[in-house]
């Protein structure tokens, strides 16, 4: 085998090698080669040292409840697009926007050619000639009881009158 | 998640089992935080569950997952927040206990020895420009290949075997006493 670290892409092979990646043959080729070759050996004895010390980072362990509050956020979420969905429901506004507009616009052309009837001058003023007049009824009615008296006393005997 | 898509809650389930764990921890190297970790990892697959009835599978599903958690961890550091809300190692957490679970059968020596060399090892990695950081991490602790660190990573391969090159290199010589 040619060896590497002269050829370029000795790192890449190293790096490989040393994290057991490298296809079976490339490996037992290497493994020869690094029979013969301390460059090679060296590279190899820095990167599995490195290799060994990157191995102290160890994983951390994971909460017992990850899952039970991973599936709470997630039904949450539902729960929040269930309720959007009632509240803006965009399966039926787009369509119903312009039926909308149009029945504005024909409200509005409508009550254009026929406004609403106002109230007359004379209709406003007409209780409060009603009220007069029943005022004066009244009245009239009053003169006319106190005339109807003086007639009925006019009446009377002559005695009643000496 | 094919399954998942086609209404099979759960196969998502069995999507979280599978991938919850390397998801977290690869968030906790990002971000330096366990409860930023968890909170970031459970916005990864609350995504996913999202976009379940759009999916497909034209790339492998880790390459997705871990994509997406790439660029929520990234977001996050970019916020600027990662100072306060670091994890230090000689910090307790609210209950006493450590950080870090302890392996009960080494000494205190050893044990001083090892949070020592830990801690190292995370200043080292933090001290990577961000890609490079990122492709050690998906390449070293989450196994990806390399098309699909260069799928993650927004990049092509060749780019992706220079950035782990260069990032080996800076941490061969930060951590060289280690050997």
């Amino acid at each position: 085998m040619y060896c590497p670290l002269k050829n370029g892409d000795g790192a890449e092979v190293v790096i490989s090698y040393v994290a057991g990646t490298l296809d079976a043959e490339t490996d037992s080729e290497f493994q020869r080669h690094m029979g013969t070759c301390p460059k090679c050996r060296d590279a190899v004895a820095a990167q599995e040292a490195l290799w060994s010390a990157l191995d102290a980072w160890g994983p951390v362990p994971v909460s017992p409840d990850f899952d039970y509050k991973l599936f709470r956020r997630i039904a949450e979420e539902e729960r929040g697009q269930w309720w959007r969905s009632l509240a803006w429901p965009q399966w039926w506004w787009r369509p119903a926007m312009p039926v909308a507009a149009a029945c504005a616009l024909l409200a509005g052309a409508f009550l254009l050619r026929h406004p609403a009837p106002t109230i007359s001058q004379e209709a406003q003023t007409q209780p409060k000639l009603e009220i007069e007049q029943v005022e004066h009824a009244l009245d009239d009615m009053d003169l006319l009881r106190q005339l109807g008296v003086e007639a009925i006393s006019d009446k009377a005997s002559p005695s009643e009158k000496i | 998640m094919v399954r998942v898509r086609d209404g099979d809650q759960a196969s998502f389930g069995l999507l979280l089992e599978k991938h919850r764990s390397p998801v977290v921890h690869f968030l906790h190297r990002m971000v330096h935080n366990r409860a930023v970790a968890e909170e970031l990892a459970q916005e990864v697959f609350l995504r996913v569950y999202r976009s379940r009835e759009n999916y497909e599978p034209t790339a492998k599903f880790t390459t997705w997952l871990f994509r997406i958690a790439m660029h929520l961890g990234l977001n996050w550091i970019r916020d600027g927040r990662n100072e306060k809300f670091h994890d230090r190692l000689d910090d307790e957490t609210s209950d006493g206990a450590s950080k870090q679970v302890p392996d009960r059968s080494r000494t205190v020596e050893l044990e001083l020895v090892y949070q020592a060399k830990l801690r190292e090892v995370r200043q080292a990695i933090e001290s990577l420009p961000s890609k490079q950081r990122a492709a050690v991490m998906l390449h070293k602790y989450e196994e990806l290949e390399y098309t699909q660190i260069a799928n993650v990573l927004s990049c092509s391969e060749s780019a992706v075997k220079s950035l782990l090159y260069r990032a080996y290199e800076s941490l061969r010589t930060r951590l060289a006493h280690m050997a």
